[in-house]
């Protein structure tokens, strides 16, 4: 009996293993060992760039980047009590806009006043013939997230995928 | 903490000793075998551990023998909470509330279907929306959405997408009265107004499989199922809903923790009182995701059943549903007495001896990974006794998403498939090594341990031969 092995729908390519931004980006953010879900470490040499190269590590584990177009700005405010809490609200907003607008971000400026944040996110809404959909993330976790300095600021952060 | 540190109990029971020191209230208990203790990561014997420290935790924090580490809760967690005393936490349940699994079975046998799998698994997979983002083929009013939320699995067949006799076989018969759409966010609405009808993506599946082993012949023959049989299993959630209401709940408790003064291992387990009006707020919010996973599941039952009944003309009867991903008031036999307890499954499944409309022990499915058998098992008097009622839910994975793809390549598990006659039908290739079986541990491993055991008991083994993913 012949078994054959259909595929369709995205037109998706094969990919290689692992996320390819992450050698790219060392420095800036990559990818860690996790079994069940998505864990990455994000740097910046301040706050802001803590916050940019976090919600670009989340933007790029669910859409290719490559060929998202800067068409439309989303304007963000937030405000929390902790960094922590702030980073949490931010990536997920991120996340939001993503599966309630379709809007997927490839530039980030952030500016952090205290505990406040004001963003401008630079993109496009979500086109399926022309963007590469990868994972579905379901949340950003709480999971050790801990904001730390030695020499830059960086922090780890768990995605439930 | 080592592998090493672990006390053997019995040949299945490892033990982690209450170390007061880290704050531990109760011992952590793992189920392995001496095989299944290889895989065990020292990240989620931490998170037993951490579990151990909540406040009113009842006799131990358990880990199933699918335990891997996750976030907060180790997957394939079970803790009790006293009502008083104890607590409820989000990430005990986890963002996808009531991810479960459904079966249903025809009257079909394997040869009837084989031959015309290609054409089952096309059009199945055109009748249910799945992959990344998928939208439900319906729109729904905000309004009717909380019916959704208070009614669960009723309103769907109110809606024409299924009969009484659908709930009958199902836990909690498709519905929480504990919802409470009121104390849903108007974000998670959002986000769930879409998505009602739709699988999603990652470890969702629908599959064609077929009994191919019968280990206890009466059980099997009271939950209406026989050798060669050709069933239907759905694995699904509560999409963006479940995902939201979580989130808010979880940011919420960041600061009650606070309030409440509960000192916390990881902020991923922040918690409130179980006797709080927050905790009340959750467990409402919960409730009505849980019952939005289950209407989630009627309606893509509903859309197999049309399939079925158009291709094969012949009536499909649900089996049986199982949440895996959820908190629930239930009364357990602590220190010789019954008392009411907040469950918390986490990647762990009910396993209760008495189920009403079967007159034995609850039917539990537990599916493999992708291409590989899936079980159906019993519930039973010793989970009462050990595990507030409760077993394993899946395999569990042992390869990290990013090492499984480092290591295999779609071309290779896609033929791998093809050499065990399962048809994979999926809209995102790239992700195939994600699920591949070699990324899981082997799951008669973990069925023989919960056997052994009698946290359940094995009644069959089905095989797939199609699999449709999102």
């Amino acid at each position: 009996m012949k078994i054959s092995v259909m595929s369709e729908g995205l037109g998706l390519a094969y990919v290689d293993g692992g996320p390819p931004l992450a050698k790219k980006n060392r420095g800036r953010y990559e990818f860690l060992e996790h079994t069940a879900d998505v864990l990455f470490r994000a740097y910046g040499n301040n706050l802001n760039e803590l916050f940019e190269n976090s919600a670009e590590a989340l933007e790029s584990v669910m859409i290719d980047l490559s060929n998202i177009a800067l068409k439309d700005i989303k304007h963000i405010k937030l405000s929390s009590d902790t960094y922590e809490n702030l980073l949490f609200d931010w990536l997920s907003t991120i996340l939001i806009l993503f599966d309630v607008e379709y809007f997927a971000i490839r530039q980030f400026n952030v500016n952090i006043k205290e505990t406040s944040l004001t963003a401008d996110c630079s993109g496009e809404k979500i086109d399926t013939r022309k963007h590469k959909l990868k994972v579905e993330v379901k949340a950003v976790t709480y999971h050790e997230l801990e904001i730390a300095q030695d020499d830059v600021y960086h922090v780890n952060v768990t995605l439930d995928v | 903490m080592k592998i090493m540190d672990l006390k053997k109990v019995n040949d299945f029971t490892w033990e982690i000793q209450k170390d007061p020191l880290v704050g531990m209230r109760v011992p952590g208990r793992i189920f392995l075998s001496e095989t299944l203790l290889n895989y065990l990561e020292p990240g989620a014997i931490q998170q037993v551990k951490n579990v151990a420290t909540l406040p009113g935790i009842q006799k131990y924090s358990f880990a199933m023998p699918d335990v891997h580490t996750g976030y907060g809760f180790p997957i394939g967690g079970v803790a009790a909470f006293d009502v008083i005393e104890g607590i409820i936490s989000p990430g005990g349940v986890g963002f996808d509330i009531n991810c479960g699994t459904r079966l249903l079975a025809t009257r079909l046998k394997l040869e009837e279907v084989y031959p015309k799998i290609q054409e089952l698994v096309n059009k199945l997979y055109t009748s249910i929306p799945a992959g990344l983002g998928s939208k439900g083929k319906l729109k729904v009013s905000e309004k009717e959405l909380d019916q959704v939320f208070i009614n669960g699995a009723k309103w769907a067949l109110r809606s024409g997408y299924g009969n009484e006799s659908d709930l009958k076989h199902c836990e909690n018969n498709g519905h929480m009265e504990s919802a409470e759409p009121s104390k849903v966010s108007p974000l998670a609405k959002k986000r769930g107004m879409p998505q009602l009808g739709s699988l999603g993506s990652g470890n969702h599946f629908v599959e064609v499989q077929y009994v191919d082993r019968i280990y206890n012949q009466s059980v099997a023959h009271t939950f209406g199922l026989r050798e060669n049989q050709v069933c239907i299993m759905i694995h699904s959630g509560s999409r963006g809903a479940g995902h939201q209401i979580c989130t808010d709940y979880l940011r919420a408790f960041q600061s009650a923790a606070f309030k409440y003064s509960i000192q916390l291992p990881d902020k991923q387990l922040a918690c409130v009182p179980a006797d709080s009006t927050e905790a009340n707020d959750y467990f409402s919010a919960m409730s009505a995701a849980a019952n939005y996973a289950w209407t989630n599941r009627q309606m893509m039952s509903f859309w197999v059943r049309e399939v079925l009944e158009r291709e094969f003309n012949v009536e499909v009867n649900v089996v049986y549903d199982v949440a895996h991903n959820i908190a629930k008031l239930e009364k357990h036999k602590v220190d010789g007495e019954m008392k009411e307890v907040y469950v918390h499954r986490k990647g762990a499944t009910r396993s209760f001896d008495k189920d009403p409309s079967y007159g034995i022990g609850q039917p539990v499915l537990i599916p493999g990974s992708m291409g590989t058998a899936s079980y159906v098992l019993c519930g039973t008097k010793d989970a009462m006794e050990m595990t507030f009622g409760s077993t394993c839910h899946g395999a569990g994975r042992i390869l990290s998403r990013k090492a499984a793809k480092h290591q295999l390549t779609s071309k290779a598990v896609i033929e791998d498939l093809k050499q065990k006659h399962v048809l994979l039908k999926t809209g995102n290739i790239s992700d195939i090594p994600e699920e591949a079986p070699e990324a899981y541990k082997p799951i008669d491993e973990v069925i023989d341990v919960v056997n052994k055991l009698k946290i359940s008991e094995v009644v069959l083994k089905l095989k797939p031969i199609g699999v449709i993913k999102g």
